[in-house]
């Protein structure tokens, strides 16, 4: 196979910082191949693939050395916009790389700027070849965030380039959507004969998607390898934040040493590797809700319905009732647009319900005013940026106190350091990191001392480190307030929820612990949602009822050597 | 109090942003929504200046009518009909007041109202063109009349971000909100509650501003690589954006309906000379 994109010894520094972010890169991707870029935070992932397209050095004017030969041509003596007939860029935050105001103008804004006449027909095969085509005619502000990626995925696509990078491709997809976009990319890769870059950290995609893994650190190129060599570099992938598929933790941590040369990566390989194995039962009594603890808010058939541009009204919430405990930890899951942030909205009183309604301590949904339920409810937007509307992280802090008279400083002081802000509070939120941002925004929302903390997809976009602090910051939460998050994380909902909602366009369709709802696989089927990893092997290999994390499943494989191993 | 409760139901933000949005992005199915954007903004150009031309009041008066009737068959959001007439009642009491008190007669106030009617002609015309253009043909026109591309890009880039940019605003007064202290007591007229609005509207632009800028980053980086700077001095890519902009049956048509209207107007004008 010839090499597609051939770096060697490639030194980069942003102009006007000191620090060089390539160190003497180089490497070599070979024509037809699904590369995941993987590293740890700041490790140079993503200016490493902006070499690809020529933004570097051409775009960014830098302090550049070294050669990049992307199909035989050199980089540095082409212009961007020559560079984009053969490479493709899928920007992280996708939404703003959309340019028009519908999606085939959008798809066909590339190639009618370069004055092609067959404008229309490649931006519908674009579409087609995406599975879209029905999306043309839409406006881009109406399009969920899936078919927005998608949307974006076409519009490059649409100049028919050899290579595809993509710049996380699921951070902010849920798990089926994000599956739906990987699918669409292999087809890229094996039918169309297309070379995909992408930058990822869920190694499980990784592992079911990619055919080479390639680990940055410090601005090079540690190795490349085929994806399972790859994966199975476990020092190396731990010591950066990135953490195996969890079959794949589940055999390293399972004592017996049932094949250590051959670790499973897929769900696949799993039931093959731990075929034959006999797990503990478990005893479902001691799991069902707790909802001794009195009732923190209760809604009485709550619906809530908005206009739409055609002027009819669409029915967002249908009749939801049910109620909240003191120390609950409450995960409100369900596709993207199934109602879960208008339900948020509508207990913080940014929305009024349309008939129906309940109570939070002595208010009610529909009759008091949002300032009167914000003294019990504190809402955290998904998008932290929207929580900074002071120019400090501490005037965000002391916002609520300044604005009652109030002296929290001991109270304050105390989540500064919980969150461990210290060193960023003189600093605009907006300039922080993805983790220091998600940190700061959930410290703002506690500094309103509320009863019931809503958040709204915690976990979207983050690394896998700020993740896990993230996790174990919501661990404690349960002593200060009732949480309530709204997400698409599977994972954090086996590990973290007492309590699961699931729901369906505007209803709720299931409530009861995480065991139970992915016990019921038509639950979580008919609700579009795919369980962790471990939880689908531990599905497929009979074991009931299923493990939700990997600690379990290893501490409830039963001794002795399995029959049908060796 | 019902009557107000009602009112507060069904005109909120929600219900200005989903009038602007539907007002830039609904189905364009109108008359003047089919018609060639070129031929548009030519009629849009000459009945604005028209008015300028003559202080017979006959004219004007059927110049209004006119205009307010195209304005009506293009199903204008009444939204901006009732923006406009706050604007229109607030300059004729304006100007009553302004006679009134520096002691002019009647005759002062008439040709004080002419001015005021020139300015409504231009404004219900403006609405009636730029109502039944979505942002794409209105920049296409641009386009095709000489104005740089850069220009006529931003123009439909600013529709694009409209809706975005909204909702941020309004996010980010919710949050505001949420986490400041309405005043306990609303004062004379409520002026405590509505001062304190007030600022939090005002207040709400700093974070929206930069937030936005800060996404702009990747948007000016995405233009580069969609090849947006090549098209700025490519004469095809301009041929091809183009392309589908003609002239046919029912510009004609409208061409002429409008060349007879204006000289019924006109000649009206000089026969019945008020």
């Amino acid at each position: 196979m010839k090499p597609i994109i051939e770096l060697n010894d490639v030194h980069f520094r942003y102009p006007g910082t000191k620090e060089h972010v390539l160190n003497g890169a180089t490497l070599s991707i070979e024509l037809g191949e699904f590369l995941a870029v993987i590293g740890g935070n700041g490790s140079g992932k993503t200016t490493l693939c902006k070499t690809f397209n020529g933004l570097i050095p051409n775009y960014y004017t830098g302090d550049f050395s070294g050669t990049i030969k992307v199909d035989g041509a050199d980089v540095s003596q082409m212009t961007v916009s020559e560079m984009s007939f053969r490479v493709g860029y899928v920007y992280q935050d996708y939404e703003n790389q959309l340019m028009r105001p519908t999606v085939l103008d959008d798809v066909s804004f590339a190639p009618l700027n370069f004055g092609d006449p067959d404008f229309m027909e490649k931006a519908l095969w674009a579409l087609e070849t995406l599975g879209i085509e029905h999306l043309k005619d839409q406006s881009i502000w109406q399009l969920s965030g899936g078919q927005k990626h998608l949307a974006a995925i076409a519009g490059v696509l649409a100049l028919d380039p050899q290579i595809l990078i993509i710049d996380e491709p699921v951070a902010q997809l849920d798990p089926h959507h994000a599956k739906e976009i990987y699918k669409r990319l292999k087809v890229l890769q094996e039918e169309y004969g297309k070379t995909i870059i992408v930058i990822e950290h869920h190694t499980e995609f990784i592992a079911d998607f990619c055919t080479d893994v390639l680990l940055v650190d410090k601005g090079q190129v540690l190795w490349k390898h085929p994806v399972r060599q790859g994966l199975l570099q476990i020092d190396d992938l731990l010591k950066r934040d990135i953490f195996p598929p969890q079959v794949t933790q589940a055999a390293l941590h399972c004592d017996l040493a049932l094949d250590a040369y051959n670790f499973p990566i897929t769900i696949e390989d799993g039931q093959t590797y731990f075929r034959g194995l006999e797990f503990i039962k478990r005893e479902r009594e001691s799991e069902s809700l707790t909802q001794e603890n009195e009732a923190i808010a209760s809604l009485e058939d709550l619906s809530f319905s908005a206009k739409t541009l055609s002027n009819e009204r669409k029915t967002i919430l249908n009749k939801i009732s049910t109620s909240f405990h003191a120390g609950e930890r409450i995960a409100l899951v369900g596709t993207n647009g199934a109602g879960k942030t208008s339900l948020m909205k509508c207990l913080t009183g940014m929305s009024k319900p349309t008939s129906g309604g309940g109570f939070i301590g002595e208010h009610s949904f529909q009759k008091g005013s949002l300032e009167k339920l914000s003294k019990g409810v504190s809402y955290i937007f998904q998008n932290p940026e929207e929580m900074f509307i002071q120019d400090s992280i501490k005037n965000d802090l002391t916002f609520f106190s300044h604005s009652r008279d109030q002296d929290d400083s001991s109270f304050i002081d105390k989540l500064i350091r919980s969150f461990r802000l210290e060193e960023v509070l003189e600093k605009d939120g907006r300039l922080l990191s993805g983790g220091q941002q998600r940190r700061a925004s959930m410290a703002i929302g506690l500094a309103t001392n509320p009863t019931l903390l809503m958040l709204d997809e915690p976990t979207a976009s983050l690394d896998v480190q700020s993740r896990k602090e993230l996790i174990e910051i919501l661990q404690e939460m349960d002593s200060v307030a009732t949480v309530l998050v709204a997400t698409h994380d599977m994972q954090l909902v086996a590990e973290w929820a007492t309590r699961v909602i699931v729901m369906e366009q505007g209803e709720v369709t299931f409530d009861g612990t995480p065991r139970e709802m992915f016990e019921y696989g038509h639950v979580w089927k008919r609700a579009g949602l795919v369980p962790p990893q471990i939880v689908q092997l531990s599905i497929e290999l009979g074991m009931r009822p299923a493990a939700l994390s990997v600690d379990e499943f290893t501490s409830r494989i039963k001794e002795g050597i399995p029959h049908g191993v060796c | 109090m019902e009557f107000v409760e009602r009112f507060k139901k069904s005109f909120n933000i929600e219900w200005v942003k989903l009038e602007l949005l539907k007002t830039a992005y609904g189905k364009k199915e109108t008359y003047m929504g089919q018609l060639d954007p070129r031929v548009i903004m030519i009629w849009y150009l000459i009945v604005s200046l028209l008015p300028w031309f003559t202080f017979n009041f006959v004219i004007l008066i059927g110049l209004a009518i006119y205009t307010s009737a195209l304005a009506l068959i293009t199903r204008v959001s009444p939204l901006i009909i009732f923006l406009l007439a706050i604007g229109v009642i607030g300059e004729l009491g304006y100007i009553f007041l302004v006679v009134f008190f520096m002691g002019g007669d009647f005759e002062a106030y008439a040709s004080l109202v002419t001015l005021t009617l020139k300015i409504i002609i231009m404004s219900i015309a403006s609405i009636a063109a730029f109502a039944s253009m979505d942002p794409e043909k209105l920049s296409d026109a641009l386009l095709s009349f000489g104005v740089p591309a850069q220009f006529s890009f931003a123009v439909s880039y600013g529709y694009r971000m409209l809706p975005i940019l909204m909702d941020e605003y309004q996010q980010i007064i919710q949050s505001f909100r949420l986490r400041g202290k309405a005043p306990e007591k609303a004062g004379f007229l409520k002026w405590k509650l509505v001062y304190y609005y007030v600022v939090i509207v005002i207040k709400a632009f700093y974070p929206m501003m930069l937030n936005t800028a800060k996404r702009t980053r990747t948007t000016v980086e995405a233009l580069e690589v969609r090849g947006f700077s090549y098209s700025l001095y490519s004469e095809e890519a301009k041929k091809q954006k183009l392309s589908h902009l003609k002239i046919k049956g029912k510009e004609y048509q409208f061409i002429a309906a409008s060349a007879v209207i204006l000289t019924i107007i006109h000649v009206a004008g000089h026969l019945y000379y008020i």
